[in-house]
Parts: structure tokens; sequence; C-alpha cells
């Protein structure tokens, strides 16, 4: 019986390979099998810690394949990678069976951290506790699907008065108007029927001041953790702030665990109550926030004079196990639910113009637009906007000394980056010195640093902020509108001066020539009348039409620099590529644009350039190739590596031939299965990377093809000393339009065929859909 | 007489005062008993009030109460710096001016006159009351009216452990916050909290006041900000001198 760290599943070879590949440079015992039946066979041959699988379209067997190993063998901690984990893909893991963890596959190297934190926490457990609870354990056991029953109103007492007599319960108050929460033992002096809080329910996990650490001082100094396990019930809690839990979650209960802050979490029973009143600064639809699913234990909402309660947890189901005046809900009373729910939403008055997903371009696009220092003149830097805000989490940590000089605390305190020290360093420079840097720190770190971080916008719109702010600037709402203002007006300004108005008539171009590649793929040569140029960037791409048959995105696989036509590779995969591949010589096709972006010549030029490419990737790659063969004294060393399953399918093979032969380039190759004939490398593409040597700081990468090749790819890269604007890709989407409306290229807020298909990794961070 | 061999010398500490509202001296200090038997374990307590006259003792840390109104306690004050390695004000008298500095809202001759009546002329006064920074070099500060005992608490023990004692640079509001306070601009009153550094846990908001700026200001207060808020809020420039002018009549803070 060997151990083994790590087993991966995985039909597909190059992912199998290359995760086998990355986690065992990375120090891992690691076991790589193709079905779930040698899985099974490998785990209980063997000992096995953590088993990995991919959930892709072609490999969508992975939950059931997790799901047997686990059932199989529980103490296997089950790891889903899946590059959009949405709802559905969650749920349908927990649902199969626990699968312990669902990963993005973004960044790449979040797989290695999890893994060592779970290698780390079983040989903790072997060895027994060390620290205090750093493992982050899931909390309460998450219930589907979720059932809704009806209490009366004298249950609910009951509830409460049950709750109380064990717990701390902090519940919502009202004290000269306004709503705060208290620790309450009388069910009568709780409000249910609030707009909202002065501070968050969040202080109950993340308090203004904590004490971390008691410290020993003088010759033998100790440190001692000093963790609250007291059980506490937040009794009536609002969904938008529901929500900010659950960034805390990610922030907290992630990577880097904190201790006090999951020892509270563990703690503390959530029970939340609709928000049928908002506050008139509220813009919580908006952000997604009015309403949640999921994040509580239970969630009550008034109904006809009784509550409905929903149960969110195994905690929750327990709370209510046994209890009288309990009964399901009458359709009458979903209807009603439902209804309420609806007129809620519509009484929010802020709202924001501009969708979620495009603040971060949006932002990062108007970083120096002069609204920022004209909106934050009167700001007070009094930092009320982050003190009461749910979503707020920086802290500052201080040692405090007692009088008798042997003992102290260490105590952290909220903190925020709207005071006006808080990015002083010791050096005495202050990063975000004026009111203009840290306002717009605030709303960039709101709407955009934390997306990027976390996957999660870091406003929920409770309006709190907007209220506390005494000169009125603190909206998150407000200040975003104001930016989709200006951009809007900024388009407004452009598409007057632009004039010409984007076409779909193609220009009617000749096939000059016609020759294959492989068994399902050709190239065509193009000429547009009158010897017409196209204009394109490298990285750019066509829409062409078969009149009657349809049109297809497609990249033009030739340099500008070789003037007069354009190349077209094109694989026989449906309607227009199949009919293409029937035409000969002279006939005519239709051709529009160039559209897209392109590759970013200007950060490539003068750089050390590594271009990969796996399978037809090559089609788009080569314009660039061919342009920095044509323009090579811009250009510093030039590695390309190249890909193919075998080598009967590799493309271009005349000019992989003559790019080997040239002294300034330099070629490598390999195949996944070689031949008799192939003496070359074998081996995925990934397997080329290592042994190349590159100069981290003058480099910049470009990668194209099949999207499982990306994130292993991605990952070597990295490993090289590559930062994530160095690195850029291609993507492939389905495209209809190619001028940013008919939606098919969309790929979170931004459409491909306008922003992309070329993006650097910086620039995808912020796309949860973006590799799939 | 040499000191035993192998004793070590604790620091000596003395306090002084001027002008003074009404002390916040070490029996002001409100210090827990457990935290006056660690300071006089820490500390040697040579000098109380009043300098020896005459004397040569020179001091490790000084702590300097009340502000400067005549000329004589300016002497003073120059005397004791030069004896005293660290000055540290203590509270808004010695560290602002604080409330004295009322004074300098009326011409000296005036404010003379009305107290001392037909003695004014065997006084000599400034001709404004003066924060001690005003006349010395000071090192560190205790601020607020009343100070926090806390902090007067930490301070020391930072200097004792050779660590460079930090007031707070956030401003009251952060405080207020944090206790949970509904802000006073809300039920129609005002505050000068957003300019005021904390420390102070926002006692007075907490206990259903506002901040009156005892504690000085922050850094970088902005002051046209803090103005129209108090505009928007009704105040007038009278009013607002009127309601704010205890610790901001001291020229360089005026509102
Ligand atoms: C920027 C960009 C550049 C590209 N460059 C190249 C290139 O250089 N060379 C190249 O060969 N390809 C390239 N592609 C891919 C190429 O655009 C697609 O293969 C092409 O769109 C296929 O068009 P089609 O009409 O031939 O196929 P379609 O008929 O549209 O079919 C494509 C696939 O989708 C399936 N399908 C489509 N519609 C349906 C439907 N309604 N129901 C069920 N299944 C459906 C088909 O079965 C087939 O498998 C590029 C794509 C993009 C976005
Ligand atoms: S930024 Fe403002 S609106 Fe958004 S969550 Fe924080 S307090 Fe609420
Ligand atoms: S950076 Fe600013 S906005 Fe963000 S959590 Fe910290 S205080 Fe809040
Ligand atoms: S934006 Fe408003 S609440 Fe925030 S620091 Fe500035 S003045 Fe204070
Ligand atoms: S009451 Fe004063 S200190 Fe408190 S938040 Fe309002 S302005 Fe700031
Ligand atoms: S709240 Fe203001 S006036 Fe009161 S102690 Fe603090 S700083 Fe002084
Ligand atoms: S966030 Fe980086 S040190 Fe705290």
């Amino acid at each position: 019986m060997r151990a083994y760290d790590i087993l991966i599943i995985d039909g597909e070879p190059i992912v199998r390979e290359s995760i086998r590949e990355w986690l065992a440079r990375a120090g891992y015992n690691v076991e790589a099998v193709g079905s779930v039946d040698d899985a099974l066979e490998a785990a209980s041959e063997h000992e096995i810690h953590v088993a990995v699988a991919d959930h892709r379209p072609d490999n969508a067997g992975a939950i059931d394949m997790l799901c047997r190993v686990k059932s199989e063998h529980p103490k296997i901690t089950t790891v889903l990678i899946a590059s959009q984990p949405s709802h559905t893909v969650e749920e349908a893991a927990a649902q199969a069976c626990e699968v312990d963890h669902v990963l993005r596959p973004f960044p790449p190297d979040r797989l290695e951290r999890l893994i060592r934190e779970t290698m780390r926490s079983i040989h903790a457990e072997r060895e027994g506790p060390v620290g205090v609870g750093l493992a982050p354990e899931p909390l309460a056991e998450v219930v589907e699907p979720r059932e809704t029953f009806v209490l009366s109103s004298v249950a609910l007492k009951a509830l409460f008065d049950s709750l109380a007599a064990s717990n701390r319960v902090f519940a919502v108050v009202e004290r000269e108007g306004k709503y705060s929460y208290q620790a309450v033992a009388d069910f009568a002096e709780l409000s249910l029927d609030f707009d909202t809080t002065l501070l968050p329910p969040t202080r109950f996990l993340f308090p203004p001041r904590e004490t971390l650490l008691d410290l020993r001082l003088g010759a033998s100094p100790a440190a001692e953790p000093v963790v609250s396990e007291e059980a506490s019930v937040l009794f009536g809690v609002h969904p938008y702030d529901l929500r900010a839990i659950e960034l805390l979650d990610e922030v907290f209960m992630g990577q880097q665990p904190d201790p006090n802050y999951i020892a509270r979490r563990r703690n503390t029973i959530l029970i939340g109550i609709e928000c049928l009143r908002p506050s008139a600064t509220a813009f919580a639809p908006s952000m997604d926030a009015d309403v949640v699913e999921s994040g509580f234990d239970l969630m009550l909402a008034p109904v006809n004079g009784d509550f409905a309660v929903i149960v969110g947890t195994e905690r929750g189901s327990k709370i209510l196990q046994g209890r009288d005046g309990i009964r399901a809900p009458t359709d009458a009373e979903i209807a009603a639910l439902s209804a309420q729910r609806e007129a809620a939403s519509k009484r929010y008055r802020v709202q924001l113009s501009v969708s979620r997903a495009r603040l971060p371009r949006l932002l990062e696009d108007y970083y120096d637009d002069p609204y920022w220092g004209d909106r934050s003149r009167t700001c007070l830097s009094c930092g009320s906007c982050v003190m009461v805000c749910p979503t707020c989490f920086c802290f500052d940590v201080a040692d405090q000394v007692d009088l008798d000089l042997s003992t102290a605390r260490r105590v952290r305190r909220w903190d925020g980056c709207m005071l006006s020290d808080f990015a002083l360093v010791a050096s005495g420079e202050n990063f975000r010195a004026t009111r203009e840097d840290r306002f717009r720190h605030r709303m960039f770190r709101k709407g955009k640093y934390l997306v990027e971080r976390y996957g999660i916008v870091g406003c929920v719109g409770c309006g709190r902020c907007t209220t506390a702010c005494l000169p009125r600037i603190a909206s998150p709402a407000e200040a975003w509108n104001e930016i989709a203002e200006i951009d809007r007006a900024e388009r407004r300004r452009t598409r007057t001066l632009r004039g010409k108005a984007d076409s779909y008539v193609p220009h009617m171009a000749t096939l000059k020539r016609v020759a294959p590649l492989t068994e399902r793929e050709k190239v065509f040569e193009l000429r547009l009348p009158r010897d017409q140029e196209v204009g394109h960037q490298p990285g750019q791409f066509v829409m062409v039409s078969v009149p009657g048959i349809g049109e297809a995105p497609i990249s033009i696989a030739s340099s500008p620099t070789r003037r007069g036509s354009i190349e077209l590779a094109i694989r026989d995969t449906g309607n227009v590529t199949h009919a293409m591949h029937g035409l000969a010589p002279g006939a005519v096709l239709g051709v529009r644009g160039p559209f897209g972006n392109g590759f970013p010549l200007e950060a490539l030029e003068w750089r050390d350039l590594i271009l990969i490419a796996g399978g037809i990737g090559l089609f788009p790659l080569r314009s660039l190739i061919q342009y920095v063969a044509d323009r090579r004294d811009r250009f510093g060393d030039v590695t390309i590596l190249y890909g193919a399953r075998s080598p009967e399918e590799r493309v271009f093979t005349v000019d992989l031939a003559e790019w080997s032969r040239r002294e300034d380039l330099t070629l490598r190759q390999t195949v996944d299965q070689g031949s008799e004939a192939w003496g070359g490398h074998v081996g995925v593409i990934t397997t080329l990377i290592p042994s190349i040597v590159i100069q981290p700081a003058k480099t910049m990468a470009v990668v194209v093809g099949p999207p499982v090749m990306y994130r292993f790819v991605i990952g070597e890269l990295k490993k090289k000393g590559l930062a994530d604007d160095q690195i850029a890709v291609s993507l492939e989407r389905h495209m209809k339009c190619g001028t940013g409306k008919c939606g098919h290229c969309q790929i979170n807020g931004i459409y491909a065929c306008q922003d992309g298909p070329v993006f650097t990794l910086e620039e995808l961070n912020v796309l949860q859909e973006a590799v799939a | 007489m040499t000191p035993r061999a192998g004793r070590v010398r604790k620091p000596g500490v003395a306090f002084f005062d001027f002008t003074c509202c009404e002390g916040c001296q070490l029996d002001a200090l409100n210090l827990t008993e457990d935290q006056i038997m660690d300071l006089l374990r820490a500390v040697e307590i040579v000098e109380f009030r009043e300098v020896k006259t005459g004397g040569c003792e020179s001091y490790d840390i000084s702590f300097v109460e009340g502000s400067i109104a005549r000329e004589e306690d300016a002497d003073r004050l120059r005397d004791i710096r030069e004896r005293s390695k660290t000055v540290i004000a203590l509270g808004a008298c010695a560290h602002i001016g604080g409330v004295n500095c009322l004074r300098n809202l009326v011409p000296a001759d005036a404010a003379l006159q009305e107290v001392y009546g037909d003695a004014a002329g065997d006084y000599d006064i400034l001709d404004t009351v003066l924060p001690i920074d005003a006349v010395i070099d000071v090192d560190y500060v205790i601020p607020g009216c009343p100070i926090n005992p806390e902090e007067f608490a930490r301070t020391v023990a930072d200097l004792l452990l050779g660590k460079e004692p930090r007031l707070p640079r956030h401003p009251v509001c952060v405080e207020c916050k944090m206790a949970g306070n509904l802000c006073v601009f809300e039920k129609g009153q005002t505050c000068v909290g957003p300019i005021t550094r904390a420390g102070c846990k926002a006692i007075c908001v907490t206990a259903g006041r506002h901040c009156w700026g005892c504690r000085g200001l922050v850094d970088d207060p902005n002051i046209d900000a803090q103005r129209e808020i108090l505009d928007d809020a009704g105040l007038t420039v009278e009013q607002i001198l009127e309601e704010f002018r205890i610790y901001f009549s001291c020229g360089k803070e005026a509102l």
C-alpha cells in the first residue's frame, strides 16, 4: 500500500497529466487515473487524502465520480474544479453528496493552496490540535431543498424564548426612531419590522475591538491566543447583511483563516428576516442582496399575521424540531410571500444604472476622472462610512502594555481606508495621502478590487454609509452611477464623431487558393476586390459568410505584413465551415471586419516572447508569428511552443519547418501521442515549459489553444515568474455580429468580439465566466 | 550618598501645573489602585507641582498641566524644559490652551480688569493665553479635558518600555460609530467630532451630549467641510463660535 496525497480522476490526458505534473513538482505524491473504476481501485489499494476531478462539458461525470469515491472512502477530501462554480454546479455537487470543495481554476495556484491546507489539517489532525481551530471546517450543514413552514407569532415567541434560555440573543431594538442590535431577553422588546440598523450585525462576528493575544513580556515572553467560543444568536438579520457575512466568510475563512472570526461564526446562529421596509438610501436589489437563498440557519418573513420560516441549515432544522404551532404554508400564503417580496423590491428608491458586472472595467477606465477629486472635496476623512459598513473589514493591530510592564494585550480594532493615516507607512510615506485617493479607493475597492479578489461585490447596498456621511458623498451607488453617466456621455460624443455605422454588408472576396492542412483543416487565401487590404492586426478576426449558409468568425491566419491577400485556416465543424471546405478557387465569399482587439503589439514589442499554441490555436497565433518574423528586430528572444494531439494533427507543418530552420526563432514541438515516424518530443504541452529559460522581467507570453489547455499552461508560466499582465490569451466564443451587440460572445460584462478575443490574465481575473 | 551597587535607578517623574481648569493631576487621574501601585513601582515621583527653588534636580519625564498666561509662567516652564529629558503636555489646557483660551476672546487688559479689578496693575499677563508648545518644545501630548486615564497609563508604559507613544490619528467619529451611537446631527444637533482627535471613545456623545473638541484637531482636518456641515445644520458663524469656542480659541485652531 502506497500513500498518495492526491488522486486525479479525468478522462482527458492533458488535464490529468498537467495537474499531475504540476502538483508532483509542488512536492506531492500524485496518482492520476482516467476513470472512476480505476479511481476506486486506487483508493482501495492505497491511502489517498484528496481526490480531484474537473467539471467540464467533456467530463460531465466528475461530480458522480467524486461522489462514488467519497461514498466508499468517506475520509478522502473531494475537490471539484469548475470553471464556473455557479449555484447549479455547487448545488449539484452538494446535492449528489457533499463534495468538499468546489474551486475555480483561476487563479491556477488556488488548487495547490487548498491542497496544502488540506494536507496540513490532515497532519494536524493526526498530531492533535496545534492552534485554535485554524482549519476552516464547514459551517452548519446546508439543507436542501429549503423547506418553508409557518409559525404563529405565539410559536415564534416560544422559539425566541427557548433560544434566549441558553444563548445570548442579539436582536433589533428601536431607540429614538432608529434601530440597533442589542442583547435582548424579552421578545416584546425586539423589532422585526425595521428599515436598517445603525451598525450592521457583522459586528458580532467581527467586533470593533477585540483582544487577539494575551502577551507576557520580559525574559521569557509568551503569547496566548484569546478566542471567544461563546454562543450567540442574531435574531432578525436582513438579507443584505447576510450577503455581507458571505463576503466576510470568504475573507476570514478562506485563505489564511482567522481563528477569532471562525470561532464566532461557528457559534453564532443566524436568523434572518426579510426586509419589507427598505431604508431610503438602500439599493440592495441592484447588488443582488435584497433576497438571499442561503447564508442563514432560519429565515423569517411575516405573512398574514403569522411568520413564514425557511430552513437553511441542519442547525436551523434542529431549532424547529418538535415545536408546537408549526405547519406547512397554504398556497395563499406562498403567493402572499412572493407578492410581498415583489412589492418590497419596488420600494427601493436608489438604483444602480449600470450592471454590477460592468463596474470593474468601468471604474478602471475612469480612474483619473476629475469626478473623484470634485466629489471628495468635502470629505471629512471621518471614517463613518467604513465604520457602519457591513462589508468593511479592515483593521489595525496594536500592543497595549499594562503599567506593570510585564503583561500586554495584542488588540485589533476596526480601521478603514477613508482614514487619513490608513496607508501611512513607517517611513512616513502615505500611499493615499489625499481625500481624493481615499475616496476613489473605497469606491474601487467596493466595485472592483474585492470582486477581483473574492468574486463578490464589496457592497451589498444597505445604504448605511450614505446615511452616516455628513457631507452626503459616501453612497457607492451615487458614485458608480455618476461614472456610468460620464461614460455614457463619452460614448455619445465618440458615437457622433465616428459617424460611420458598422455595417452588416460584407465585402465580396475571391478565393485564390485552397490547400489541405490535415484531414479536417484547410487553408484559404482570399483577395478583396480591387486588391484592397483588410487592414488587420495579428489576432483579429473576420466574419466570413457563404451566402445562404451563414456567417462564422474566423481568425486571420496571416500577418498584415504579407500584403495583397489574407489567409484563413478553417476546421470543418459545422455549416459554414463545411460549406467552405467544399469551395474551389474562384468562388466568392463574404468578408466583414476586421473585428476584435488583436494581440497587444505595443506590450509585445521590444520584449522576449513566448508564443504557445495548442492544436488549431496556431491559426490565430500564426499571424503573430509571421508578424514577428517579418519585423524581427522589434522583438527580443522569441520562443514558439506548439503542441498537438498527434503528429498528423499538426497544422501548418510547412511553416513549422521554416520556423525551426530560422536561427532567430526557437521552436519546440510536442505531441500527446507519438507515432513510429515521430522522432520528436512526446507529452502534453506543459511539459515543454519547465526547461525553457525565461527572464521574467522582460518577457511576454501569448497562449492560444483549447480551453482546457489554458489553465495548466498559465500555471506553468506563473511558476516561471510571469505576472498576470504578462500573459495574454485568445478566447473563442460563439459570435454572431462581431460588433458587440448580439450578446453571444459576452463574458460577464464584456463582449469578446469587441474587447477581446485577446485578454491579459489580469483582465480575465475579474471575469468569472472567462475560461470555460 | 552613592546609590547601592546593582540597584537600577527608577525613572524620575515630575508633575507641574500652570493655569489650569480643574486639574488632570495624579490625584484626579482616576487610575485604579492597582495601576497606581504599578506606577509607583515603576517610577519615582520626584516632584509634584512646585519646582524646588534653587534646586538642580533633573527629571526623566515631566508632565506639565495648564496653559501659560503670565510671563513668569513662561520662564518657569523654560526652566522645566531644561531640566527634563521628556516633557509631556498633560490635558487640554497644556495641549491646546484649553478653556483658558476663552480669555483670548477679549483684549488682555479688559480681562485683567474684569478679573482683578483695581489690582490689575500688579499682574504681568501675556497678550494671549498660550498652550505650552508655544513656549517650549513638547515631546508628547496626553490630550483631553479631562485626560483619559487609560491613555495616560498606556503612554507611561510605552515610554518606560522605550516605545514611541502614539495618539490615534483618526477623528472621534470613528470611536463614536464603534460605540454604536446615533450621530447627533441626525437629531438636529451639531458636533465637531469629525475634526477632533479620537482616543476618548467618544464619551461625550455616548453620554448624550456632543463633542466639543477637547482633544484638539486631527492632523489633517477638513475645516472647510466641517464649517459647511455646521452651516447646513443651520448654525451661523456666531453660533458656531459660541458653541465651539471653548477649545477653539487659541488662534491656530480657530473654527
Ligand atoms: C474569434 C474567433 C476566431 C476563430 N478562428 C477560427 C479559425 O481561424 N479557424 C477555425 O476553423 N475556426 C475558428 N473559430 C471557430 C469558428 O468560428 C467556429 O468553428 C465556427 O463558428 C463554426 O461555424 P459553422 O457555421 O461552421 O458551425 P456551426 O454550424 O455554427 O456549428 C458549430 C458547432 O456547434 C454545433 N451547433 C451550432 N449550432 C447548433 C445548434 N443550433 N444546435 C446544436 N448544435 C449546434 C455544431 O454541431 C458544431 O459542432 C474562431 C472562433 C472565434 C470566436
Ligand atoms: S458601501 Fe455603503 S451601501 Fe455598500 S454595503 Fe457598505 S454601507 Fe452598505
Ligand atoms: S478598504 Fe475601506 S472600504 Fe474596504 S473594507 Fe477597508 S475600510 Fe472598508
Ligand atoms: S465619505 Fe463621508 S463618511 Fe466617509 S470619510 Fe468622507 S465624510 Fe466621512
Ligand atoms: S455625533 Fe459627532 S462624533 Fe459622533 S458621528 Fe456624529 S459627528 Fe461624529
Ligand atoms: S467627545 Fe470630544 S469633547 Fe468629549 S472627550 Fe472626546 S474629544 Fe473631548
Ligand atoms: S491585508 Fe495585507 S497585511 Fe493586512
